[in-house]
């Protein structure tokens, strides 16, 4: 019977960790007076832990300014570890809804999660915000109710770049290479929607497998009568392929332009020379200098240790989104029809990355920045080279027929100029 | 379930009477080749039924490997086995023990983390349709742990069902080895060395288990001991690098001069 | 001697009996448990199948395949694929699920079973890829990185609803129950006891007459049956499956939940199972260095139980009887 003892005791030792962990929830959390309760997905172990940490930087770093206080309570935040994972995601999301019984859920990275979340937040009719996931159509053919984004979408900033691309610098024939998944073919889809409206053709389009260690091969492939080439990539997969598209003698022959995770302040601070002159478009630079912005920058770079990314000001200005949004209820967050009401309510003009609204998906409307990677005092930054105000996750499309269209993906729009 | 139908189905294949040669196992002029290294040499061998032969010569004359051509383990380079009189040259190892054909390891092969019982279970339901049912506890069958429990007592086993194997004494291995070929009462015994590591002592008591054996059973062993061998058998073939050089009764062997230069030695 | 004559080994007896106490137990106190541990416990039940069924491979048959969460996944892609776009019902969902993850471990079982050792690995961790590819890349049919959401919690004409985590984590915890229950009369059966001798010789089972390719092949097959049964209560439990749910990382730690709780011993997989979720939910609320905590744990079953924690406890004393 030894077993018998040895499994009993350790179904019990897990039951107790259980029952402890959830008595430790104090009963008076539904009262009001109690901490509310703000619960953070974020990637903090496994390949996007870099990530994960500015969005928790972020978070904390909007929090610790108001002194974890809003509307006359405590602000208590619960960050939970998605490992990149969208299965555990899921399951933290769980934990912090059903155990912690946060008031707001926030955070998730990958456009999956995005999709699994919107399920849950509906079923548990819990106020959600999307600082990170872009996936286009978490605010176009499928919105949820429940769900605020207070990010961007992918071909939010490349509809206006295409655009740009074809009137300003009049280029006319361009390949595309980026990354072969949904937000690839989202950011891709934008930018060639546009630029093809505006009398450009995209004569080559070219997909890197998420797992690519070496982008030589598809270099090669860049036909060289392009105008331009147009990337997609993000991470270390966007460190690799700018190097080596020096390396393959294309840098300064064909101009690189990109949307804009290519060359954002999360990898820019890692890259040399080879990325000079790249242009890109995004909701943010890291070298925006509206007032909120130099504030914002400098107090990231003492707690952080490094420039924003647009992963760092997203969360911090959704952490200031959640906290207006309170603030507009006076604090009554367990009223979760007004909280969220209170969430699509938020206007405001002075966020580090300009002046956002939400339109009625649920979607931000925000500036546009066309940006260029330069050196100022011996760094790389993304100077804004142009500003598009308020621009829709639309572009200058009607809404219904938009949505129309299916979404932008690998064979959508096709490519009659291959 | 019953004790009957287990016993028909271990004879289930049964090999067709065939062409009437007369021997339970035949093999004509097989060869196997290592690349160059001829192993077996055009080696011609008919045994009848209910024989006893030894299979002796040095170390490096090829016995195990005609075993494991024999048994299936190896295919045959070339030439024809014969089982029954069925040609089994090209057939799997299993196909072959379906027809009757079982065999002993030299370096004890059994199942070192199941008990003796179970290794002997194995055995048994070997060749009935009974080891493919996945839809009742082994325990459910009565009549395949009443027949290992018998050929466990055959072999003076009978005390030692429930011990883990890898915890038995080389002795004690040794006869369990000898217990699985018999579980599936084959017709042709292929003995590979079965006194291997045995103290004298120990060796008698094989050799008399050995002795016991049904006469009906046809028995191919390899011995070193010669004295052992010679006490069971009546027939000898002497293989040298691969190729019979002597083939006859225990005394004509005996006798040969070939013989007595190059492995009976002095 | 008719003592001796139906006597499968005492310690599986033990394990049975511990097996259906634990279960006892998880579904009287399951009621008086907060939803997410409810929800962890559910979880833990449908991935404890998953690792019972690679144990089948694993520890019974000495086959370690680095590709389970292919029979996993398609099984769980083909119920969010009816259920969400052909608002197929349970026992629909179920039948096909099955049907494909149990026809694909067919066909791969062809392409891997007669690899042994490392090769073994090595091509059912592409297989797996292969599906993993396929969930990535065959975007009309599995929505791509995406994954599928909103799988809805099926009904079952019983008036009370599945969609709350009280009669789920029964559906759960009873579904699990029959496939440990059928699992362990495998491994206990004629069949099952050829899978052992398998795992310690091949040579020798040959000899007695054994067709080792179907015995192994039937093993590959039944296992990605279970694997199967375990993704279909995935898609529902979770409603949302994705390429994470099939890529190699799923596989590899369904290896590491039947290694560490005892290959060859359904309970200990199960129990290593157990231990995963809840270590990976738990410990990870109180530290970041939870995975370092989860990696010592490993090292630690490997160094001091190599055949598990459960196989540490029910190893015989030397020289028993």
């Amino acid at each position: 019977m030894k077993m018998k003892v040895i499994l009993v005791r350790t179904l019990a030792a897990g039951l107790n960790v259980a029952l402890a962990t959830t008595l430790a929830v104090p009963p008076t959390a539904h009262a009001q007076g109690g901490p509310i309760k703000i619960g953070l997905l974020a990637p903090l172990t496994g390949a996007a832990s870099a990530l994960g940490k500015d969005m928790l930087n972020g978070t904390e770093l909007y929090l610790d300014g108001i002194g974890f206080q809003a509307a006359g309570r405590k602000v208590e935040l619960i960050v939970e570890d998605t490992e990149g994972n969208t299965a555990t995601a899921l399951t933290k999301a769980r934990k912090l809804v059903e155990q912690d019984k946060v008031h707001v859920l926030t955070g998730g990275l990958l456009a999956s999660t995005g999709y699994a979340l919107h399920p849950l937040a509906e079923a548990q009719r819990i106020p959600t915000t999307y600082p990170v996931m872009s996936s286009d159509d978490l605010t176009q053919r499928k919105p949820a109710k429940w769900v605020v984004r207070t990010g961007w979408n992918s071909s939010q900033s490349m509809h206006v770049f295409g655009e740009w691309v074809a009137k300003t610098l009049k280029y006319k024939r361009i390949v595309t290479i980026g990354l072969d998944y949904a937000f690839g073919w989202e950011s891709v889809g934008g930018f060639q929607r546009t630029f093809e409206d505006n009398g450009g053709q995209v004569i080559q389009k070219i997909w890197t497998p998420l797992n690519t260690n070496d982008f030589a091969p598809f270099v090669t492939q860049i036909k060289r009568e392009a105008d331009a080439v147009f990337a997609v990539f993000f991470g270390r997969a966007a460190l690799q392929f700018v190097k080596q598209y020096e390396t393959a003698g294309l840098k300064g022959r064909v101009p690189l332009l990109g949307n804009g995770t290519t060359t954002d302040e999360s990898v820019l601070p890692q890259m040399g020379d080879e990325a000079l002159g790249i242009m890109t478009a995004l909701h943010y630079s890291a070298a925006l200098d509206n007032p909120a912005n130099q504030k914002f920058a400098k107090a990231f770079e003492a707690k952080a240790g490094k420039i924003p990314s647009y992963y760092a000001e997203t969360c911090y200005t959704n952490a200031r989104w959640i906290v207006e949004a309170v603030k507009a209820i006076g604090g009554r967050v367990e009223d979760r029809e007004a909280l969220l009401a209170a969430l699509r309510r938020v206007e405001l003009r002075d966020f580090p990355r300009g002046p956002v609204s939400i339109d009625r998906w649920g979607n931000p409307v925000q500036n546009i920045y066309v940006r260029r990677v330069d050196k100022v005092g011996g760094k790389l930054q993304n100077s804004v080279i142009a500003t598009f105000p308020a621009v829709s996750q639309f572009w200058k499309y009607d809404p219904d027929e938009y949505l129309k269209q299916p979404l932008y993906t690998r064979d959508h729009p096709p490519c009659p100029h291959c | 379930m019953d004790q009957t139908r287990v016993m028909r189905a271990s004879v289930v294949e049964e090999a067709s009477p065939g062409p009437a040669t007369g021997y339970a196992l035949e093999l004509r002029s097989v060869s196997k080749a290592f690349g160059g290294l001829r192993a077996v040499d055009d080696v011609a061998l008919a045994v009848r039924a209910g024989e006893r032969r030894a299979l002796i010569g040095p170390n490096g004359a090829g016995k195990t490997t005609l075993f494991n051509v024999i048994s299936g383990e190896l295919p045959a380079s070339s030439g024809t086995i014969m089982l029954f009189g069925r040609d089994v040259t090209r057939a799997a190892v299993h196909r072959r023990a379906a027809l009757g054909l079982a065999r002993t390891f030299q370096i004890t092969n059994v199942f070192p983390s199941l008990t003796v019982l179970e290794n002997c279970l194995l055995a048994v339901q070997a060749l009935s349709p009974v080891k493919l049912a996945m839809h009742r506890p082994l325990g459910r069958y009565a009549d395949l742990h009443a027949h290992a429990r018998t050929t466990l007592e055959a072999v003076g086993l009978g005390g030692r069902a429930g011990a883990i194997v890898q915890h038995l004494s080389h002795g004690e291995q040794r006869q369990l080895e000898i217990a699985l070929a018999l579980a599936g009462r084959p017709r042709v015994l292929l003995l590979d060395e079965p006194t291997a590591g045995l103290s004298p002592a120990e060796s008698q008591l094989m050799a008399g288990l050995i002795k016991r054996l049904d006469p009906a059973m046809t028995v191919l062993m390899i011995e070193h001991d010669m004295d052992i061998a010679l006490e069971i058998v009546q027939h000898v073939t002497v293989l040298h690098y691969g190729r019979v050089i002597a083939d006859g009764t225990r005394e004509a062997v005996k006798a040969n001069p070939l013989v007595r230069e190059i492995y009976l030695g002095a | 001697m008719s003592s001796g004559l139906a006597a499968p080994a005492p310690t599986l007896d033990r394990k049975v009996v511990a097996g259906f106490a634990a279960l006892t137990l998880a579904g009287v106190l399951a009621p008086a448990l907060p939803a997410y541990p409810l929800t962890l416990l559910t979880q833990a039940a449908i991935v404890a199948v998953l690792a019972m069924s690679l144990d089948i491979l694993l520890g019974y048959t000495g086959l370690p395949s680095l590709g389970h969460a292919a029979y996993f996944g398609i099984a769980a892609y083909t119920v969010a694929i009816l259920a969400t776009e052909r608002q197929m019902g349970l026992a629909g969902c179920l039948v096909a699920a099955l049907l494909l993850a149990t026809a694909t471990a067919a066909l791969f079982g062809v392409l891997a079973i007669r690899a042994t050792g490392t090769y073994f690995l090595m091509i059912t961790l592409a297989l797996g890829m292969v599906v993993w590819g396929l969930a990535f890349r065959w975007v009309s049919m599995t929505k791509g990185d995406n994954g599928i959401a909103g799988v809805p919690r099926p009904g079952l004409g019983l008036g009370w609803s599945l969609a709350e985590p009280l009669p789920f984590f029964y559906f759960a915890l009873l579904a699990a129950a029959l496939a440990w229950a059928a699992m362990g009369v495998l491994v206990r059966s004629p069949f099952g006891l050829g899978l052992k001798g398998i795992r310690e010789s091949e040579s020798r089972m040959r000899a007695l007459g054994y067709n080792v390719w179907l015995h192994k092949y039937l093993a590959f097959v039944i296992s990605g049956f279970f694997a199967g049964f375990a993704g279909v209560l995935w898609a529902y439990y979770n409603g949302f499956v994705g390429p994470a749910d099939v890529q190699l990382v799923t596989s590899v730690e369904t290896l590491l939940m039947a290694a560490l709780g005892g290959p060859g011993t359904l309970a200990g997989s199960a129990l290593g199972a157990v231990a995963i979720v809840f270590l990976k939910n738990f410990v990870s609320v109180y530290t970041k260095r939870w995975l370092l905590i989860l990696g010592a744990v490993y090292i630690g079953v490997i160094l001091w139980a190599p055949r598990g924690v459960l196989g540490a406890f029910t190893r015989e004393p030397r020289g028993a009887r």
